[in-house]
Order: structure tokens, then C-alpha cells, then sequence
């Protein structure tokens, strides 16, 4: 059977379950523009009634504990989505940088070509003009030198991504021991009891930003979280974490190892990691081979070209570029000027200076098809094409995973995120409930004074 | 459902978005280009790799045609004192195979063909710049030097090639007769039916000199033949000249399209991005800052 001293308890029940809903709002509040903060409810459970009889007495609340109310399934797709897009800005800056090269600007490959065709044309007209020899000559070390700087911003690029595989790499292994740390934190029993708040929160914060290094697959186990590669190369397993690796491979790049030294770099996938490893070993070279291509096809056949006809000294014609042998310096990067001024020009096609006869087969360099099957101007103006593409998509690619990104993160926020109206009406009806709960122990003290009080009026 | 109660992360990503447009349509106002990297728009960009290219050597060409015309007009005009002095050389010779001729007047007449000779021989020494248009392409000497061990008392140090110049991709207008062709051809030499003249009008021999005038007047029919070429020349040239205009013309048009941008298209879609963008900002600074705690009445 209830007494006073029953209400009193089922008071003090609810004081203290509305004190900790009045802490989780206050918490709540104060956190609302937190990143990574999950808001937590207060969650009460009645008590089992107290049975005497036929009569029933309720039990008072129990504070089952503070809950963080998270979606485990939202975080994943964020998780996969900022990995895209990651990849995808980390390819865009390289590619906003590469394109610098292909723009014309009067020092690109587009404008040097065609100085250099039409300094060839004036050539036809005024064959032994010395200062138009001259000319040709500029254009043509111009030309050269586009080709080379064009090479060079794309071996820079291509080594900046490289550096950035060797940092990224270095990040992720912090992040991945930090979650370790973490996981260990948040034994099972943790979990069950009090839920894990603030360090979930962290945890989750981790786990982001470890998505937007490499793409990844986060998996729960008995043992804790279960964080790997794309590919199922382990990063996290509960409270250990495995070290990625870097080692020069043989073409200089910084190649990614597993924990056990087996090289990962190609199934590498998403994230900064993934974007700078795709541009380093897959684009860049893409462009650079078309780049090589077409030097090395345009100097043999410039140097073939040369070859039948005579310059103004009336000497058969010297070869008018060279690439270097090597073939892993590229020919964009090594070609160079092999004539040492604009009299070498073999314009002549039958050893006196005043023919022009082998201009023609000069300028038809430029216009008829390289071996490759296209004109230099059709094979440069391609890789521009390719370049731009590339951009543009990667780009549109970043933009199209960051709305849908955007649409996750709402969700998220609808789940989680602290609205400060909500708050603000749990905080008028917590302060409501607290009010009657102290009115109900402030009343019961009343009434235990009244049968005090009956006790004393009965010893007169 | 709950719905986000967080809208910073929406405000700030219509945010950019405006801004972003409005920096597009900003800059291809001021630049007055809508292509300025590849990725703006990589098809336009490739094809304008084409357009500097060929504007480059529409240009070139467009020099060329004006150099080589003044070259050809050179020519033609040498060959047109040339034709003067031969008709001259005729009409000489004929009065000097005239019976009322005598020697006296044939010796004089002798000594005005040996100046028509070397007015000849001067034009066929014509240079232009420094290049001399009748010696094929040895043209840094003149071609026809006095040498008196040759019949004509004149050698030809130039040779028989020719020059073709490039006045468009596909297009070389041959700009040279070589003076092997023109004045010292073994069937029909100017310079040697003008010698043989004045060798026939020394010896006062009236039907040499017929017959040598009669070689005079077939060179002179010879040289007019062969100037034709240059007429033809000069008639190509002009009408390239044209045709590099109009290339001229639509290369540029080309490339606006491609490049360029509307003006008043692009005036317009700057404006409506600046309307965009005060209209994001307007509703942002209207929708934040709002909340319950506005409305609630502050503790007593």
C-alpha cells in the first residue's frame, strides 16, 4: 500500500528524470551549431506498479538514459557520396590547373602552331629573305617551347599528385588510429548502457573525414566498428588500426601499401586519395602521350621533310628538331630546335637560294595527316577537347554529388539536428513538469507536517 | 516527419550558386567572351584550336598575295617594256629591209636594235627586293651577263625552275617564268633574233634582215604569249585576295560564335543574376535570424 512517503519518492522520480531531460535540452541547446553534434533526448520509461490488493499504485518514471538520435544508414550514403566528390574536386583542381596550359594565352600550343605555319607561308614568299628565315626560326623555338611548357605542366600536376598521395596517406593513418582510440572507448557495453554520444558523435566526425581522403566501407561487428578500403583492405577493426604505406615504385610515383607491404595503389578508389591517384596514373599520362605523340610524330616528319631539300647555303637539308632517344623523358618535354639558325631551313628544292620549292613540303607537315591519322592542329585541338571535357565533367560531376549531398545532409539534419524552436518547447514543458514535480514533494511535505502536527495535537 | 531545422547549409549553397552565376555572367561581360578555359566549353574550344590556327595563315596568305602581286606586276611590266622595244625592233627592221634603205641608215639602225638589245636585256634583269625575277630560282644574281663568247653576247646564269606561293591551304600560284623560257628559248630567242638582226643589218644583207625581223616579230608573239601567264597570275591572285577576305571575314564570325558572346544576351543574364542574387540574400536575411524564442514573452 502507497503512503506519503511513496509520493514523496515518485516526486523525487520525476525531478530527477525532468533535471536530466532539462540537462539533454540545455546540452542540445548549447550545441546547436556544433558540427557532428547529434541531439539527444531524454528517455523515460514508467515504473512497474505497485500492487497491494485490489488496489494499484503507479511506480513513479524511470530515466532510461539520454539517447543520441543518429541514422546509421544516412551517415554510410554521406559517407559514400563525400568520398565521390571528394575524388571528384581533388580531380578538378588538377585538371583547373592543367588547363591553364591549353588555353590560348599566345604562348599554347594552338597559337605557336600557327605562328609557326604562317611564318612557313611567308617563308614560300620570300625564300631567301634572311629576315624572314630568321622569322621561321622564332616561331619554331616558340613552338618548341609550347610544346615543352605544355609538357612541364603536365609532369607538375602530375607531381603534385603524387605529393598529395604521400600526404593523404599520412592523414588517413592518423584518422584511422584516432577512431581506433575511439572504438576502444565504445565497448559493447558501453553502447547498450548509456549510448555513446559526444564520442560516437566524434567517432562519425572522424569516419567523415576520413570518407573524403578515400572512399571506404564501414561495417559493424562484434568487435566494434569495421572500417576498410573499397577494395576490403582493413583501416580499422574495433580499437586496432592498420597503417597504410607508401614506397617509390619503379616509374618514381609514391605507390599505396597495405598494413602486410601488398601494393593497393590501382583498386584505390574515391577520395583525395582515389581523385590524385587517378589523375596521376591514368589521365595525366593519357594527355601525355597524346602530347608525345604528336611532337615526336611532327619533328620526324618536319626533320623528313627538311631532309629533301637544301638550305641557303645550298647543304642538303639538316634534320630541324630533336627528341630526345629516351623514351621515358617524353618528346614534349625534350623536343628541341635542331638548327642552329633560320639559314638551315631547307626551303630549297634544288640547292639554289631563291627556290622555295621545299617549303611546300614543310608547310605540308602542317596541314596533311601525321602518322597517328591527323593533322597536328587536329591532334592538339583533340587533346584540348580531352582536357576541357575532362574538366568540365569533373566539375559537373563535384557539382550534381554535392546537391544530392546537399538533399542527404537535410535529411540528416531533419534526424538529427538540433532545432532550436523544439528546444525551446521542451525547455517551457520540462520547466512545467519540474515545476509540479517540485510542487508535488513541496506538497507532500505539507501534508507529512498536517500528520505530524495530528500526532502532537493528540499528546495535549 | 521532422523536418531539417538547420536551412544555413540550403541558404549558403543557393548562396553560391548565385553568386557563382552572377560571377559567370559578370565576366562574360566584361571579357566579352564566353569560352575563357577549355572547360567552359571544351567543343567550342577545340574548334577554336582550328580557327587561330587558320587565322594565322589567312593572314599570311592575305600578305603573300599582296607581296607576290607587286612581284608579278614587276614581271608583267618588264615583259611590257619588253614587248615596246621588240615592236620597236620590227618596225626598225622592216624600214631596214626596205629597198630605199642604204647602208648608212642600216648602220644606224644596227646601233638603235643594239640599244633595244640592251633594254632588253635590262628588263630581263629585272629585280624586285633584291630578287631577280627572270633567273628562275637563282634569283640573288642577275640572270643574263655580257659575255662575248656567246652568239648572243649574252649568258643566262639563272636556271629553268620555278617558284610556287603558298596563297592558301591548298593553293600555289606559280609566280616565275624563268628568262631560259622567255628570252633565250632555243626555238624562239629574243635576245637571239635581236642579235642575229644587227649582225644581218651590219652586213646589209636586205633579206637577212627580213628574215631576222621576221624572227623579231615571232619572239615578239612569243614574249606577248608568255606574258599571259603573268596576266593570269595577277587575275588568280586578285581574285585569292578576295576569297582570303571573306575567309577573313568568317573565320572571325566563326570564332565569335564560338567564343564570343551575345552582348545583349549576356547584359540581360547579368541582370537577372543580380536580381537572383539580392532575391537569395533578401529571403536569407529575412528567414535566419527567426525564431520562437521572437515570440515568446521574456521571463518575469
Amino acid at each position: 500500500m502507497g503512503g506519503l512517503t511513496t509520493s514523496l519518492l515518485t516526486g523525487m522520480q520525476a525531478l530527477d528524470a525532468t533535471q536530466a531531460a532539462l540537462d539533454a535540452t540545455s546540452n542540445n541547446i548549447s550545441n546547436a551549431n556544433t558540427p557532428g553534434y547529434t541531439r539527444e533526448v531524454a528517455q523515460f520509461s514508467e515504473n512497474e506498479e505497485g500492487v497491494s490488493g485490489d488496489s494499484v499504485t503507479g511506480g513513479g518514471v524511470t530515466l532510461d538514459g539520454i539517447a543520441s538520435v543518429r541514422d546509421e544508414l544516412l551517415n554510410l550514403q554521406i559517407q559514400q557520396q563525400t568520398s565521390e566528390q571528394s575524388s571528384a574536386n581533388t580531380q578538378n583542381s588538377l585538371l583547373q590547373q592543367i588547363q591553364n596550359y591549353f588555353t590560348s594565352n599566345g604562348e599554347d600550343l594552338a597559337t605557336t602552331l600557327g605562328a609557326f605555319s604562317s611564318s612557313l607561308a611567308q617563308l614560300s614568299a620570300n625564300p631567301s629573305n634572311s629576315a624572314v628565315q630568321q622569322s621561321v626560326y622564332s616561331a619554331a623555338q616558340n613552338l618548341v617551347g609550347s610544346f615543352n611548357n605544355t609538357a612541364n605542366g603536365l609532369t607538375t600536376a602530375q607531381s603534385d599528385a603524387d605529393q598529395q598521395v604521400t600526404q593523404t596517406v599520412a592523414q588517413i593513418n592518423s584518422l584511422t588510429q584516432q577512431i581506433a582510440q575511439l572504438n576502444s572507448q565504445l565497448t559493447p557495453s558501453v553502447v547498450a548502457t548509456q549510448n555513446g554520444g559526444t564520442i560516437e558523435d566524434q567517432r562519425d566526425q572522424l569516419v567523415q573525414q576520413l570518407s573524403t581522403l578515400t572512399g571506404i566501407s564501414v561495417t559493424q561487428s562484434s568487435d566494434g566498428e569495421v572500417i576498410t578500403t573499397g577494395n576490403g583492405t582493413p583501416l580499422v577493426m574495433g580499437s586496432q588500426s592498420y597503417n597504410l604505406q607508401t614506397t617509390t615504385g619503379t616509374d618514381g610515383f609514391q605507390q599505396v601499401l597495405d598494413s602486410s607491404g601488398n601494393n593497393i595503389t590501382s583498386s584505390i578508389q574515391g577520395g583525395q586519395l582515389g581523385g590524385a591517384i587517378q589523375m596521376r596514373d591514368q589521365t595525366i599520362p593519357g594527355y601525355l602521350s597524346s602530347l608525345n605523340t604528336l611532337a615526336s610524330q611532327f619533328a620526324t616528319s618536319m626533320n623528313a621533310a627538311q631532309a629533301q631539300g637544301f638550305d641557303s647555303t645550298g647543304s642538303k637539308g639538316q634534320p630541324f628538331f630533336s627528341v630526345p632517344a629516351n623514351p621515358s623523358y617524353g618528346a614534349a618535354a625534350g623536343i628541341a630546335l635542331a638548327i642552329t639558325s633560320g639559314s638551315q631551313i631547307a626551303s630549297s628544292s634544288d640547292g639554289t637560294s631563291g627556290s622555295n620549292g621545299n617549303v611546300a613540303n614543310l608547310s605540308a607537315v602542317l596541314t596533311n595527316n601525321l602518322p597517328s591519322g591527323q593533322t597536328p592542329a587536329n591532334a592538339y585541338s583533340n587533346l584540348v577537347f580531352q582536357v576541357g571535357n575532362d574538366t568540365s565533367n569533373s566539375s559537373a560531376q563535384s557539382s550534381a554529388i554535392g546537391q544530392s549531398l546537399l538533399q542527404l545532409t537535410n535529411q540528416q539534419s531533419s534526424v538529427s539536428g538540433v532545432s532550436v524552436d523544439e528546444e525551446t518547447t521542451n525547455l517551457i514543458r520540462y520547466q512545467t513538469a519540474y515545476e509540479a514535480a517540485a510542487r508535488i514533494v513541496s506538497t507532500i511535505q505539507a501534508l507529512s507536517t498536517v500528520t505530524l502536527d495530528m500526532g502532537a495535537s493528540q499528546s495535549y | 516527419m521532422r523536418v531539417n531545422p538547420n536551412m544555413v547549409p540550403d541558404i549558403l549553397a543557393d548562396l553560391q550558386q548565385s553568386q557563382n552565376t552572377l560571377n559567370t555572367t559578370l565576366q562574360e561581360v566584361s571579357t566579352g567572351k564566353s569560352v575563357n578555359v577549355p572547360s567552359d566549353n571544351p567543343e567550342a574550344s577545340a574548334e577554336m584550336v582550328g580557327n587561330t590556327m587558320e587565322t594565322a595563315n589567312v593572314d599570311q596568305y592575305t600578305q603573300n598575295v599582296t607581296g607576290v602581286l607587286s612581284t608579278v606586276q614587276s614581271a608583267d611590266s618588264a615583259l611590257g617594256s619588253v614587248v615596246t622595244a621588240l615592236t620597236q625592233a620590227v618596225s626598225l627592221g622592216t624600214e631596214g629591209a626596205n629597198g630605199t634603205s642604204n647602208a648608212a641608215d642600216q648602220q644606224s639602225i644596227a646601233t638603235q636594235i643594239q640599244g633595244i638589245l640592251s633594254s632588253v636585256v635590262s628588263s630581263a634583269n629585272t629585280d624586285y627586293n633584291g630578287v631577280y625575277l627572270f633567273g628562275g630560282t637563282a634569283s640573288t644574281a642577275p640572270p643574263y651577263a655580257a659575255d662575248s663568247s656567246s652568239p648572243t653576247g649574252y649568258t643566262y646564269n639563272g636556271n629553268s625552275d620555278t617558284n610556287s606561293v603558298a596563297v592558301g591551304d591548298d593553293l600555289n600560284v606559280q609566280v616565275n617564268l624563268p628568262g631560259s623560257q622567255i628570252f633565250s628559248n632555243s626555238s624562239t630567242s629574243v635576245l637571239g633574233s635581236l642579235t642575229s638582226l644587227i649582225s644581218a643589218l651590219q652586213s646589209g644583207n636586205t633579206t637577212a634582215i627580213s628574215s631576222a625581223t621576221n624572227d623579231v616579230s615571232s619572239a615578239l608573239n612569243y614574249v606577248s604569249q608568255q606574258r599571259v601567264f603573268y596576266g593570269n597570275a595577277e587575275t588568280q591572285l586578285n581574285s585569292q585576295e578576295t576569297y582570303l577576305q571573306q575567309e577573313t571575314v568568317s573565320l572571325t564570325s566563326q570564332q565569335n560564335s564560338l567564343v564570343g558572346v551575345d552582348e545583349a544576351q549576356a547584359a540581360t543574364e547579368l541582370s537577372q543574376a543580380e536580381t537572383d542574387n539580392s532575391a537569395t540574400l533578401a529571403a536569407a536575411a529575412k528567414v535566419l535570424p527567426n525564431t520562437l524564442l521572437n515570440y515568446l514573452e521574456p521571463p518575469s
